[in-house]
This record gives C-alpha cells, sequence and structure tokens, in this order.
C-alpha cells in the first residue's frame, strides 16, 4: 500500500458520513492498511466518548422550550437577512421525478466525452477518416460512400499510401522534398522526392497487386 | 479490482511497445550492386490503441560492383503482415555510378496494422538495375525495366535539350529557361486522389463522359476515342480506342489522363498503362477496371488524354519530344521529368555555375 487516506476522510468514515463511492473507497484501503484502520478506531472511541459526555447534561434542562428559543433565533435571523437583501428565489429547473433521468443523462454524457477522447487518442485514423468521411456526407445531404473494402491507393500533397485488409503501407521521405505525386490505373501510386543538398531525386510507389 | 485493471493496461501497453521491425535485405549472389552498410536507427514506433505505427526510415550504401556505369536501382520493399500481396518500391534514376563507387538510398516507409505476436517483417528485395547502355539486370516483378528506361530517356533529351539551350543562348538563355521551369513547378495544380481497382461504392447517379484528346505528331500511338463513367467527384472505367500508325508493333503504351472540375480547375489525375499487342496499322480498344475518387468539391466536367509513351514489341520506346511537351495545356499540368527536377535542384542549390558544371558532365 503505497499512501494512507486523509484524516478527515478516515473521521468521516468512522462517522457514517462519507458517500457512498468514498466509503467504498475507504472500506477498500483499511482492509489492507493497519495505520488507517487504527485511526479510523480512535475516532470511534472518540465518538463514543462525546455520546456517553452528552448523555450527562445539567439537571433541568428544558429541551422543549431549548428546541423553541433556536427555532425562533433562526427565523429572527432569516427575516434580518430578508431585510438587507430579498432571497433570490431558487428556481427548480429539473422536477424531483426527473432528478434520476437527469442524473443519468450526466453520466451518459460524461461516458461519451470520455469515449471521444479515446477514438480521437488511440483510434486508427483510417476509422477516423471514414466516419469523419460520412458524417460529412449525411450533413451535405449525399450519398454515404462507404469505406472500401478492397485495396485502396491514395495520393495526396502528403504522399503516398496503400490500405488493404485494415493495414496501411505508406512511403514517403521526411528529409526531402515532395515534388509531385502520381497515380496509375493499373494499381499503384508515385511519388517523387528530391534531396535538397544532392538534389538525388527519389522515386517511390505502393503496389496493389 | 483497480489494480488488476491497472496490471491488464500494463501489461496491454508493454505488448503495444515491444513491436520491433523485422527486417531482411535480399540481393542475389550474382547482384550488381552490394550493401556495404544499413542504418535503421531512424526508425520509430507509436502504439495506436490496438495497432501499431511504425517509422521505418534506413540509410542504405550500396556499391556497384559490376563493370558498367549504373544510372537507375529500384528496390522492392515487401511488408506482406501489414498489406499482403500490398508493395512498395524505393527508385534512384538519373545516377552515373562508376564501377567500384558506393552512393546512398533512403527508404522511408510508414507501416499500420493490427497487433500481432511477432511485429511486422520488412524484407527489401533488388527489382532492378539500369546500366547506362540500357542494358538491365534484375527480376523486375514490378516492371522497373521500362520505368527506369523512360526516365532515362527523359533524362538525355533534357540534358541534350539544355545543352543545346547554353550553347545557343548562352548562360543567360539557360537562366531564363531555367528560372520559367521553376515557375511552373511552383505553380503546377495537383488534387488529392482515391483509386480502387473495380467500381467504387459511391451510390450518386453517374453518366458517360467523352475523352477529347491532345494528338502529338510523332506519336506512334493515336487515340481515336474513348469514354469514362462519372458519379460526381468519381471517374471509372476508363476505356480508349487507339490505332498504331507505326511501322512496327506496341506491346505497351501509357496514357496521361486529364481532368477539368466544374470550377474549371486542371489536373493531371492519372495516368493509363495498358499492355497491348498492336500490330502495325490496327485498332484496339483498352478498358481499366479502376475508379478515380477526387475531393467532394472536384466534380468532373471534361477528361483530355495524351499519349505519354509507347514501347515496341522490339524493346525500344518512344517519348514526346520537348518541343511536343510545349503544348499550353501540357506544360502547366505534366511533372517533369527526374532529371529535370535534379537540374532544377542543383540550380537552385549552387546556382547557374553549378548547373553548367553538371551538364558538362554528360
Amino acid at each position: 500500500m503505497r499512501g494512507h487516506m486523509k484524516e478527515t476522510d478516515l473521521a468521516l468514515y468512522a462517522s457514517g458520513d462519507l458517500s457512498l463511492w468514498q466509503r467504498a473507497v475507504v472500506h477498500l484501503h483499511l482492509r489492507n492498511c493497519q495505520s488507517c484502520s487504527t485511526i479510523v478506531e480512535e475516532f470511534r472511541a472518540d465518538g463514543r466518548a462525546l455520546r456517553d459526555a452528552a448523555g450527562g447534561l445539567p439537571e433541568g434542562l428544558d429541551w422543549a422550550r431549548l428546541s423553541a428559543e433556536m427555532t425562533a433565533n433562526i427565523r429572527v435571523g432569516l427575516a434580518a437577512g430578508e431585510c438587507v437583501a430579498p432571497r433570490a428565489r431558487v428556481r427548480k429547473f429539473i422536477p424531483a421525478s426527473w432528478r434520476p433521468l437527469a442524473l443519468a443523462s450526466m453520466v451518459t454524457t460524461m461516458l461519451a466525452v470520455l469515449l471521444l477522447g479515446g477514438w480521437l487518442l488511440n483510434m486508427p485514423p483510417q476509422e477516423t477518416q471514414a466516419l469523419s468521411r460520412a458524417m460529412r456526407s449525411i450533413w451535405h445531404g449525399r450519398s454515404v460512400m462507404q469505406e472500401e473494402r478492397g485495396p485502396v491507393i491514395e495520393a495526396s500533397s502528403e504522399g503516398i499510401e496503400l490500405r488493404k485488409d485494415g493495414g496501411a503501407l505508406g512511403v514517403s521521405q521526411d528529409s526531402a522534398k515532395l515534388l509531385n505525386v502520381s497515380v496509375s490505373t493499373q494499381g499503384s501510386a508515385s511519388a517523387h522526392y528530391v534531396d535538397q543538398d544532392t538534389g538525388q531525386v527519389t522515386i517511390t510507389s505502393v503496389y496493389a497487386q | 479490482m483497480r489494480s488488476k485493471i491497472f496490471i491488464l493496461a500494463l501489461v496491454a501497453t508493454a505488448a503495444a511497445t515491444a513491436q520491433t521491425v523485422g527486417r531482411r535485405l535480399d540481393f542475389p549472389a550474382d547482384s550488381p550492386v552490394t550493401a556495404v552498410s544499413s542504418d535503421w536507427s531512424e526508425t520509430r514506433e507509436t502504439p495506436r490503441g490496438g495497432a501499431y505505427e511504425l517509422d521505418v526510415h534506413a540509410v542504405l550504401s550500396l556499391r556497384n560492383s559490376s563493370q558498367k556505369r549504373i544510372h537507375g536501382v529500384t528496390l522492392a520493399v515487401l511488408a506482406q503482415e501489414v498489406t499482403p500481396g500490398g508493395k512498395g518500391t524505393v527508385s534512384v534514376p538519373s545516377l552515373d555510378v562508376a564501377p567500384g563507387e558506393a552512393f546512398p538510398l533512403r527508404i522511408d516507409l510508414t507501416l499500420f496494422g493490427p497487433l500481432g505476436a511477432g511485429g511486422p517483417m520488412v524484407e527489401v528485395k533488388l527489382d532492378g538495375v539500369l546500366f547506362d547502355d540500357l542494358t538491365f539486370y534484375g527480376s523486375d516483378r514490378l516492371h522497373s525495366r521500362r520505368t527506369m528506361t523512360v526516365w532515362e530517356l527523359e533524362a538525355r533529351r533534357d540534358r541534350k535539350y539544355f545543352k543545346a539551350l547554353l550553347e545557343t543562348a548562352g548562360g543567360e538563355g539557360l537562366q531564363k529557361e531555367i528560372l520559367s521551369c521553376l515557375e511552373l513547378q511552383r505553380d503546377r495544380p495537383s488534387a488529392g486522389v482515391q483509386m480502387v481497382r473495380g467500381r467504387s461504392t459511391n451510390n450518386d447517379a453517374e453518366h458517360e463522359l467523352k475523352f477529347a484528346f491532345l494528338h502529338m505528331p510523332d506519336s506512334p500511338v493515336d487515340p481515336t476515342g474513348g469514354t469514362a463513367r462519372i458519379a460526381g467527384n468519381e471517374a471509372r472505367a476508363p476505356q480508349i480506342n487507339i490505332q498504331n500508325r507505326s511501322e512496327r508493333v506496341v506491346k505497351h503504351f501509357e496514357m496521361g489522363w486529364i481532368v477539368k472540375d466544374q470550377q474549371g480547375r486542371e489536373f493531371l489525375a492519372a495516368s493509363i498503362p495498358s499492355d497491348v499487342n498492336l500490330a502495325p496499322g490496327k485498332s484496339s480498344q483498352v478498358t481499366q477496371d479502376t475508379s478515380l475518387r477526387f475531393s467532394e468539391r472536384t466534380l468532373i466536367d471534361s477528361m483530355t488524354g495524351f499519349v505519354s509513351s509507347v514501347e515496341y514489341s522490339d524493346g525500344s520506346y518512344w517519348i514526346p519530344t520537348r518541343g511536343e511537351l510545349n503544348d499550353p495545356k501540357l506544360r502547366t499540368l505534366i511533372a517533369p521529368s527526374p532529371e529535370e527536377q535534379r537540374l532544377l535542384q542543383i540550380y537552385h542549390k549552387k546556382g547557374l555555375g553549378g548547373l553548367i558544371a553538371e551538364l558538362k558532365k554528360f
């Protein structure tokens, strides 16, 4: 076990005031951490001692009167606050009966954001390009062009590439300047690069044969 | 539970980063070029989720172990685990390597594929070597003989043209022409294109569009008609009718395919190479089961074709002259030959004196 839980979390755990998720996390930690378990036991012992001490209040205390005075004081405080500045009414946008649905929507949105992030970071560029092509086609009201299943040869200002069976073979030269690309209808593409120091031309090609 | 997920993530990451590139240089025992050294140290790998992306960078030093001067080399690069059946080539034209001399050749590949057990294997083979007397050595599986011979013939044509210009118009005339070529190279339009064999999955309605042709006076093959099926930004199934007007049998020819879109932009879209066996005076029709797809805003309006090279059955070739390439349309659309590109770069780097010195070597 690398670290320990914060004492505030342990105290809240001991008093049963942690949220369900945090309670589960602290519980898992305590199973393997003797030090934190000892602290929790100490908090619990302190709690018990306080409750015992609270049992010994002054004799003759009128609980009903004390409660009424406290309620009156709170109302006076609230009325004074209204005089200084009118309280802004909190509008409840979401009815209580819809709150579980709203919570579910929020969780779904967060999951969607996570998945989208994961896609952008990890998914193959071909898949991302195919998806964006399909989205553009739908947006412009054209028929959706599906990604070809057979070999596809692509030539652009970036270089040339052969895509086949989920794999891709690109031939490019980082160190040289791309002059031009060309495609042959027999199933190949070529790119001409020139070495800027020596002038040597290198021609790279991919073939879908 | 969290620990288990963490361990699984670690294992997956380790598997992803453990992909290494297997490599093999496979030259025949009697090869006229031998590998002196190879440096693969710049190769990089990047795990991408359940896949890998590899940037393979190698610098080979090759020696001419033959008795002739080498004018071109083509290496075949195979990565069967990544693209089964797919191949790449790296060619160096416009060489002039004397016997015993060494020369560098760079291989730059990007491989992308699903994570496998052993990682991808990159195999480098010799496809062909072209000598100064136009003889050839190699397996020629990717037709490098034809390609390198055409490049060499274009190189001789262009050097001759620039040397003649130097003699008739002097350094100033040569410089003027070189500057004009540099300007054309800078302004040459280009368009991204995707090519698939067979019919594409575009469902738009298609129509037939006729080719217009640029007729070259000296071309042994004359295009007499042709069409392609057009659907928006896609063109497929080009069909060309040709006639052999030479006195020799034509074995192979290549056409350039120029496309103009509805906004008036024009660019060289592709080349259409065809194997034929066409006797003198005979006609034939060639069809290619291919689809070209351009960017979504490139809606095809018209098409033009021109013959760019011809191979006779006796192994000799025809290529257009500089005069024929000076057609106003072709001049702006066709990329210069590899030799012209090399000479322009030498001028760019070393100036007029460097270019003249280079021309005098040949």
